[in-house]
């Protein structure tokens, strides 16, 4: 009897370690996510998280990483960079694996002051300011996303050719806004390219009327736009056309998000603007393929740094062989993966030590034909 | 229980708490009890001195960003900085409150909200400064006396921040000082003809709840070790304003309930309802307007009467 009784106690010891070591098998890998839901950067953030989450779907249905399932935990910071590092604890709290940011560049900055003492992996796919990885030496910080020195340097190359002596600036007074003006002016002035008028149009303005006007009388050789806010564009774009004014227009990213097509209807033929997105690219059409057929809706650009940025954290970890944070560190760093974003051929890659992945050569120069975003007219800085 | 036995039974209850919580919900608390240093600040500002200004949460930012610019670009050592900073930004509220004195209402408060977007602008256009629209990071507390506060005692000095502001504002409430305000308030040529002296009380208001968000904003600096346009943004010196309103102006109850109810709604409401809390919040706000002009504490207090 008592024998009996050890040995059921054996194996109900037994079963209980085989379920607690099924069950730790099973355990998601928990990825973190903070996203902007209500406040400036919602527009970028909401499709970029479509995607992210599309991406952890897509990974999930082949069977997860390391053969567990990823899970999600996604956070809103409203775009406010204090809320968004009390976020970042949250997830390290909850035991996040590694965490995406795809709000405001200040709120990638202000998560990272948690992600450096707690030694979590954090990437950006999306932010594009060039102090991110610069102004904290924070070895568990990436970022995939153009930065706004690429932008404008691959813009500049693609305008090189038509001998611009003398070109107007025009952005919004929003933080991103100004931060890209700042590059567009430095990049500009860099390359003997004199500013000679710079305008702001300001946010909740019903007209820029009054800043092309300024702009007109400057007679510049072309005009950059530097502005994120789209109302705002629109407006600088209306009044572009009801002046009648000829010199061309090169624009930032911005406008590359497909609701110009809609809300800025008859003003975009000919306007050039940079993109990090090739859709003739095989790996574009395959994923705008798939990503149809599982949502039914067509994806653009910002999904694409989404589903990138989760599959880079994917094959990171997956390299690393465990969510153990030093090795999904190294192996971070030793990225080397072909995405959705970028010219053809190119890969994400942080090379001699350095945590801004996007190949400076990877952005293209698109233009709009008619309301449509045309072809690739320009690949790189040189 | 005496008075000075409740301010310290308050003192060692919130401080305790820090150490009962994890390390999310101490950044939380953090902040909220900042929040609450804030919003006693303005209270007496907007709802005992009576002055419709929006530059509070503009001396927020100058305290935290000149605190960081002076310890780590000047080199002063922290207590230098500290006092410096309040002296910059005595120097600032002084320059402001002086010449508004002409103004009250509507006008006051275009020329407060005229510094707030002015101050924006200078922390974008700031250069190395203030590190422009990326900001300031990569710094940490100073040692005081071979000591770096951090984690959950460093919470305790915000308790203790907190306490002291609103300790420093409910005896000023209660002094000749915080009648001549309330009269002002009500009626500056009543008080006037009572011998206040309607300019100096307001300028002195002004200068003082300044420097106090001044020091809460040094206190803020050292909490995420960043600071950045977007958290001095216009907005917040919205939310201070809906928190005061909320909560009910002119009781320190009604700025502490309203600063708790607005800064920890969208953390208690997300996770239910998602990103519609920005919809429950206006929502609110329009319904308290309406239906409960003297906020959460004059709810209360009609409850309590009922109850008796």
């Amino acid at each position: 009897m008592k024998r009996c009784k050890l040995l059921i106690g054996a194996l109900a010891l037994g079963a209980t370690g085989i379920v607690a070591g099924g069950a730790m098998a099973q355990d998601p890998i928990r990825i973190g996510v903070i996203t902007d839901k209500v406040g400036p950067a919602r527009p970028y953030a909401e499709p970029i998280t479509e995607g992210v989450v599309y991406g952890a779907e897509e990974l999930n249905r082949r069977g997860g990483v390391l053969g567990r399932k990823i899970e999600l935990l996604i956070e809103d910071d409203q775009g406010r960079p204090d809320i968004s590092a009390a976020m970042a604890r949250k997830l390290v709290d909850a035991g996040a694996a590694f965490i995406l940011s795809l709000s405001l560049t200040q709120a990638t900055q202000q998560q990272q002051t948690v992600t450096m003492e707690t030694r979590t992996p954090q990437l950006t796919p999306s932010n594009s300011g060039d102090t991110l990885t610069t102004q904290i030496a924070n070895p568990f910080f990436w970022q995939t996303g153009p930065l706004g020195s690429t932008q404008i340097a691959t813009l500049l190359s693609y305008a090189r050719a038509k001998n611009l002596k003398r070109v107007a600036l025009i952005s919004d007074n929003s933080d991103l806004g100004q931060l890209l003006a700042k590059f567009f002016r430095a990049g500009l002035e860099k390359s003997g390219i004199q500013v000679a008028i710079e305008e702001v149009v300001p946010r909740g303005a019903t007209t820029a009327e009054p800043q092309l006007q300024k702009i007109r009388a400057a007679n510049p050789d072309a005009m950059f736009m530097a502005g994120v806010l789209t109302p705002e564009n629109v407006l600088i774009l209306k009044a572009y056309r009801q002046f009648g004014l000829k010199f061309p227009i090169h624009s930032s990213y911005n406008l590359s998000v497909p609701q110009y097509s809609t809300v800025a209807k008859g003003l975009l033929d000919g306007i050039t603007f940079v993109d990090a997105y090739d859709p003739a690219k095989p790996e574009v059409k395959a994923f705008v393929e798939a990503y149809e057929k599982a949502k039914g809706k067509t994806p653009y650009n910002l999904h694409g740094y989404g589903y990138d940025g989760i599959r880079l954290v994917a094959d990171a970890i997956g390299r690393a062989g465990s969510t153990d944070k030093e090795a999904v560190r190294a192996a971070m760093q030793a990225t080397n993966f072909a995405g959705v974003m970028g010219a053809q051929g190119m890969k994400y890659r942080f090379p001699d030590g350095k945590r801004t992945g996007f190949d400076p050569e990877g952005m293209v120069v698109r233009v709009y034909e008619g309301d449509r975003q045309g072809r690739v007219v320009h690949v790189g800085t040189r | 229980m005496k008075p000075l036995a409740r301010w310290l039974a308050a003192a060692l209850v919130l401080s305790a708490l820090a150490f009962a919580l994890s390390s999310y919900h101490n950044d939380v608390y953090r902040k909220l009890l900042l929040w609450v240093t804030l919003a006693l600040g303005y209270n007496f500002l907007f709802g005992v001195a009576g002055q419709v200004a929006f530059s509070h949460f503009a001396f927020y930012g100058i305290g935290a960003y000149s605190i960081v610019i002076l310890t780590f670009q000047a080199g002063l050592p922290l207590p230098l900085a500290i006092v410096a900073g309040v002296a910059l930004c005595v120097a600032v509220a002084l320059a402001v409150a002086i010449p508004s004195t002409r103004l009250e209402g509507f006008y006051l408060a275009l020329a407060t909200l005229a510094l707030a977007q002015l101050f924006i602008v200078v922390l974008n256009e700031g250069g190395a400064v203030t590190g422009g629209a990326g900001g300031l990071a990569d710094y940490r507390l100073p040692a005081i006396l071979g000591v770096r506060v951090t984690g959950p005692w460093y919470t305790v000095v915000i308790v203790l921040l907190m306490l002291g502001t609103m300790a420093l504002l409910a005896r000023l409430d209660r002094s000749w000082f915080g009648r001549a305000c309330r009269a002002v308030r009500d009626s500056p040529e009543a008080a006037a003809a009572m011998g206040v002296n309607v300019a100096r009380t307001k300028v002195i208001a002004f200068t003082l709840t300044s420097a106090l968000a001044a020091v809460a904003g040094m206190a803020y600096a050292f909490v995420d070790n960043t600071v950045n346009p977007p958290i001095f943004g216009l907005e917040n010196a919205f939310l201070l304003l809906f928190m005061v309103i909320i909560g009910g102006a002119g009781r320190q109850a009604g700025a502490i309930a309203g600063a708790v109810a607005l800064y920890l709604l969208p953390f208690v409401l997300s996770p239910l309802i998602g990103h519609h809390h920005a919809l429950v919040f206006g929502v609110l706000m329009v319904a308290a307007i309406l239906l409960q002009p003297r906020g959460l504490i004059g709810l209360y207090d009609a409850l309590r009467r009922r109850a008796a």
